[in-house]
Parts: C-alpha cells; structure tokens; sequence
C-alpha cells in the first residue's frame, strides 16, 4: 500500500517538474525571440548611416526624408519596452521606405554599386525584423496559450511566469503575422 | 480551423505519417509472424534478428553520417558565405522565421534545378541548391526552397526516412531468406516446426512474398506525406505560399532532371529526379507537382492575415 501512495507522489512531482519546466523554457524561447529581434533591430540601424551618406550623395535636396530617418533612427535605438522597440520600428520603416522611394527618382544613385549593395543588405535585414517579429509573436503565442490553460496554468505563480505582449507594430501593413486567436 | 490552413495541414499529415509507421511495424510483425509459422521458432529467432540487424547497421550507418555521406553521392560541395553571400542572407532570414541553427550549405554541379536537405538532426543539418536552382529562382521562390528544405529538418525526415528505410530493408532481407530457404531444404525446418495447419501455411506464403511490395508502397507513401508536410512547415515559417508556389511551377515547367538518377538518394530532393512516366504514382517518393502546386494555391487565396 506504502509503495503505491509513494509512487503517486514520485508521479505527482515528476509531472509538476514538467509543467514548471515547460513555462519557463517557454518563458526563455521569448526572451530570446526578442533578443533576436534587438539584434535585427541593431543591424538595421547600423545600416541607416551609410545608406542616408550614399542617397545623399545624389539627393541633395530631399532633407525632409533624410531628417526623418535619422530621427526615427535615433528613437528606435534609446527603446526598451516591447511596445515602444515595437513603434520605433514601424516609424523607422516607414522612414526608410519613404527614403527608398526617394531613390527611385535617381537613376545614377540606382545604378551604383555602393546603393545596389546596401539594398540587398537592406532588403534581408527587413526580412529578418520581420521573421524575428513573427517568431516572436509565434512564442508569445505558445506562452501565453501554456499560461492560461490547464495544467500548465496551475504552475504560473510558483514559475512566476506570466503572459506576455505581443510585438505589434503601428502600420497594420507590417504586421507579417496573422494574429491567431483560440 | 480553416483559418489557420498550414497549421491543419501539418498536423494532417503528421499524423497520416504516424498511421504509415504504424501500418509498417504491423507489416515487420506479420513477416515475423509468417517466417514463425513457416519455419518453426528455431529457424525463426535466427534470421529475423539477423535481418534486422543487417537492415539497422545498414540504414543507421548512413542516417548517423547523412551529411557527408550525401555530399559525396551528389557530388556536392560545401560553401562559405563569401561565396554567396545573397544565398546566405536568404537562408538566414528562413533560419531566424524557423528557429533552426543556421545548417550547412552545399552547392551541387548541375544543369537541373534541384535541392535537398540531410543531417541527423538540426545542429547536423544540411542543405543543398543546384547550381542550376540559383539562376532561375527568384528572391521569393529561392526563400520557399530553402523554406521546403529547412522543413524537412525541422521536422526530422532523415530520421523519419531512415525508420521507413529500415523497416523496408529488414523485410526484404527477411522474406528474401525465407523464400530461398523454402526452395533449399525448407522442408527440414518445416518438420522441426511442426505446424500442421495448411492455412497458416498458405497465409504465411502469401506476407512473405507480398510484403516486400508492400512495404515498398509505405516507404514510398511516408515520403510523400513528409513531402506535403514539408511545404506546409515551409508555409509556417515564410506566411508566403505563393513563394514555394511559383517555385514549383518553375520546377514543373523544367524538364530537366538531375543528372545522377540514383534511385537511392531520390526521396531527398525538392523535386524528384526521377522520371515521372516510368515511375508509378504508387511508388512515387513525391506527390505530384500539379497537386502540391493546388494545395498552396488553395493556402494563397486565404491571405497573409486570414486569422484576423
């Protein structure tokens, strides 16, 4: 009789040990997503500089563009809490797509290899915000389902683990990733 | 569900894979089961660990060390950054959407447009494009492929496919023994078994000669339901099916296949490099191109945003 009431609780504990150990890995994976977003972000920026230089270059007139990257630049790099990385990476978007756009009225600057180079940087780095933004929001998604329902849920305050924001950006047209309801 | 259609999707099939497995360790028992009957329980506890055994050092041997293995029976080399760096950037965008490490890159010699993926596991992984693939696919189109290939990672089809591979290859060992032995001195062992009853007997005859066949047809039906899966993970990570869509089409409308025909490393390849007419579709280690092309057509039409 002894054995099975110690084996229940051996069981009991081994599955508690498993619910504690999911939130927190999950919890983990999202700290993580957002670093990669960070990072993206990071590239992103360190772009700006060199891109601005070489439109310049051919544009000399188009200030108000060249004025609103720098400051979305400047915004996105001093965020820290999700919603605002989040909102000072859709006004940097945007910036930087006004700035291509810019662009497109210049065939010399179009044509030069410095441009065609940043371009392609540019382009993949947007890709990679916006799959570091999806996956993030797929992990947050995972979490805050593991939060709230049974039995993970049971664990939340001893893992002190809670649900989590999503990466929203501003421009509905960035958001990449379907928003899944349940 | 219809709102999230890859995700319905991947489990669709990941749970058809399951049935084919299953449908597999049901075929070895029926083949242990007739070699039991047929030969008597000495005979019997000899060979079937025997084939399987063989089959396992076989299969597992080239499953522990598929990334170099395939390198060097497709001829395909290894590549650094540097050598191409906008394929790079291409693969990394579909590694941060997947959360794979990044994989090993290999570029294969050749005039068909083709890619695979091997490795043991993601941390071994590794994926390679035709020479050919890289001129005639398009930003989108490539980052399908690479989608289609790290899918087949994530979703561990080496291993898959090695399970499948060995179950067939110990069947085949097993029933070609047992058919042998029933020309060469078979009927010694049938004495020493002692099984009288003249049905068992003709039912164990009829698996044995069947289930080579049989198990062929699953082997070549688990790679098709893995191939499916495949371009639904890919959906996943990319929310572009018309990325892989267009790819395929570019695929279809190319005939040119892959020079080296080997039918042993054809299951790995995006598309198959086997010629579709003189494979039957049951045998097929792909399902058709038109009907993947369908399917992620039919994933379009609901949109980027269709969960909103």
């Amino acid at each position: 009789m002894e054995y099975i009431v110690i084996g229940a609780i051996v069981l009991l504990v081994v599955f508690a040990i498993a619910q504690y150990n999911r939130l927190i890995r999950l919890n983990i994976t999202v700290d993580e997503a957002f670093a990669q977003i960070e990072v993206q972000l990071k590239r992103r920026a360190d772009l700006i500089p060199n891109l601005v230089e070489t439109v310049k270059g051919y544009a000399q007139h188009e200030r108000s563009t060249f004025d609103a990257v720098v400051a979305a630049r400047a915004k996105s790099t001093s965020a820290s809490t999700v919603a605002d990385v989040a909102a000072a990476d859709g006004a940097l978007t945007s910036a930087l797509r006004g700035l291509l756009a810019v662009a497109e009225a210049y065939p010399d600057l179009k044509a030069s290899s410095n441009f065609l180079s940043l371009q392609e940087e540019l382009s993949t780095t947007e890709n990679k915000v916006s799959f570091s933004r999806q996956f993030y929001n797929d992990n947050v998604r995972s979490l805050n389902t593991a939060v709230k329902t049974i039995p993970t849920s049971f664990f939340v305050g001893l893992a002190k683990v809670g649900a989590r924001e999503f990466y929203e950006v501003e421009n509905p047209e960035d958001r990449n990733v379907p928003n899944v309801k349940f | 569900m219809a709102e999230n259609n890859f995700r319905t999707l991947q489990s669709a099939n990941k749970g058809k894979t399951y049935f084919l497995l299953a449908s597999m360790g049901l075929l070895t028992w029926l083949v242990a089961y007739a070699a039991l009957t047929y030969f008597g329980a000495g005979t019997a506890s000899t060979i079937v660990p025997l084939a399987v055994g063989f089959a396992l050092i076989g299969v597992w041997g080239s499953y522990y060390g598929s990334d170099k293995l395939v390198l060097t029976m497709t001829g395909a080399k290894l590549i650094q950054r540097e050598d191409a760096p906008e394929l790079f950037n291409v693969i990394e965008e579909v590694v941060i959407a997947s959360g794979l490490p990044m994989p090993k890159v290999a570029i294969v010699e050749d005039t068909a447009p083709n890619a695979f993926a091997t490795g043991r596991n993601p941390e071994h992984a590794l994926i390679a494009f035709t020479t050919r693939m890289l001129e005639v696919m398009d930003r989108d189109e490539l980052q399908g492929v690479i989608a289609h290939e790290l899918s087949h990672v994530a979703n561990r089809d080496t291993l898959v496919s090695a399970v499948a591979a060995t179950t067939a290859g110990a069947i085949a060992i097993l029933s070609d023994f047992l058919t042998r032995m029933m020309f060469f001195g078979g009927g010694r062992d049938r004495n020493r078994g002692g099984n009288g009853n003249p049905l068992a007997l003709v039912f164990s005859l009829v698996i044995l000669i069947l289930a080579p066949l049989a198990a062929l047809l699953l082997k070549s039906a688990i790679s098709r339901k893995r191939e499916a899966l495949a371009d639904a993970t890919a959906v996943s990570f990319t929310r572009n099916p018309a990325g892989l869509r267009k790819a395929l089409e570019v695929l279809a409308a190319d005939t040119t296949v892959v020079r080296q025909k080997s039918n042993a490393v054809a299951h790995i390849w995006i598309e198959s490099p086997l010629d579709s007419t003189s494979v039957s579709k049951l045998f097929s280690t792909h399902p058709p191109i038109q009907e993947r092309i369908a399917t992620l057509r039919a994933m379009e039409s609901l949109g980027p945003s269709a969960g909103n």
